[in-house]
């Protein structure tokens, strides 16, 4: 599958997981039972999925897991929570992550 | 002039678009840096625009593109997009109940533009009015602006992303931006573990064929929030 068909194709799959997540209900109405494990996963599944995807970004590098001071996207990751922990700002967290990302690969001489 | 005021259809939709403009700010760099990330992950000028006009739900473009990159299979990018989007199962059950009069045609319409920020909005605005004749018109209203402001910007971070040099780094800005929406659903316990868990089945079984690896810390982080949850309640309840 050549890059454009499978890019356009995992377009398509991303519309249409949204469509079901956020119109089915609306459409269905009553006629929807949700079973109650499914509403007990509701609460807990996007937190997962989220850091299933995040974890290995920020974690993994080329060369294995580095959770030392010369992985910067690690540190980014850990200033950002830390930031907005604290501040409660989404912008400040991705903002201060980014410049310590820039800062430590600098210090680095990357 | 004592006669009950009657709100238009007009009024709401209107209410609502200028209450939703005090969060734009905060809509717009999301949106710029959803743009921004879309771009340096390698979709073309095209497919970026395609996925914020088609999809418009940010976390999930933010989610996938880490898999589209790694040629992931596409179930699984789906699948993955619909347990990040899960919240949205949460926001239609609330608006379903208010749907009486709207014809089933106009129903997908509401559910494309439910975001985050608007939906708070609307709940809030329904907590000081519960019967608010013409709240359909307002949630309209309030997710009109919402779509307006995010397409605005991330089409701007499309094509700003472009001039920037790849070696900023700045695709990860958008693992950043996720980071911001864990972190919140983490104040319980129980959710703090599943997260952890996922966190360490992720990076361990990276390196599974089909990034198969998320779909184990998905299973796992919510096998562990969940079994944590059944005892919680219980305890509670003895202590009280």
């Amino acid at each position: 599958m050549s890059q454009e068909v499978y890019v356009w194709s995992a377009i398509l799959g991303l519309a249409l997981a949204t469509f079901l997540a956020r119109s089915l209900v609306l459409i269905a109405g009553e006629r929807l039972r949700l079973p109650d494990w499914f509403e007990s996963a509701l609460r807990y599944a996007p937190a997962c999925a989220l850091t299933a995807i995040i974890a290995p970004d920020l974690l993994l590098t080329p060369d294995g897991l580095d959770l030392t001071l010369t992985n910067p996207r690690w540190l980014a990751g850990g200033v950002a929570v830390a930031i907005f922990a604290a501040f409660d700002s989404k912008i400040g967290a991705i903002v201060g992550g980014m410049v310590v990302f820039w800062l430590v690969r600098a210090a680095l001489g990357g | 002039m004592s006669a009950p005021p009657t709100v238009t259809r007009r009024d709401a939709f209107r209410r609502g678009f200028r209450e939703l403009l005090p969060y734009s700010p905060g809509v717009f760099a999301w949106g710029l840096v959803t743009g921004i990330a879309m771009t340096k992950s390698g979709l073309t000028l095209a497919q970026a625009v395609g996925m914020t006009l088609i999809v418009y739900a940010g976390s999930a473009q933010l989610a996938a593109l880490p898999l589209i990159v790694a040629f992931a299979p596409l179930w699984l990018v789906t699948l993955t997009a619909l347990v990040v989007n899960l919240r949205f199962v949460v926001y239609a059950m609330v608006l379903q109940r208010h749907l009486a009069p709207v014809p089933a045609h106009i129903r997908p319409w509401l559910g494309y533009l439910t975001g985050d920020v608007m939906f708070a909005r609307y709940t809030a605005m329904l907590a000081e009015e519960p019967d608010h004749p013409q709240r359909v018109a307002y949630f309209s209203g309030a997710a009109t602006c919402n779509w307006l402001v995010w397409q605005v910007s991330s089409l701007l971070g499309i094509f700003a992303a472009g001039a920037i040099p790849a070696s900023w780094g700045l695709g990860l800005a958008g693992t950043l931006a996720l980071v911001t929406l864990v972190v919140p659903l983490c104040r319980e316990r129980a959710a703090l573990a599943g997260v952890g868990a996922a966190a360490v089945v992720a990076v361990v079984a990276h390196d599974l064929p089909l990034r198969l690896g998320l779909l184990l810390a998905i299973i796992a982080g919510c096998a562990v929030a969940m079994g944590l949850d059944r005892h919680a309640p219980a305890a509670g309840r003895a202590s009280r």
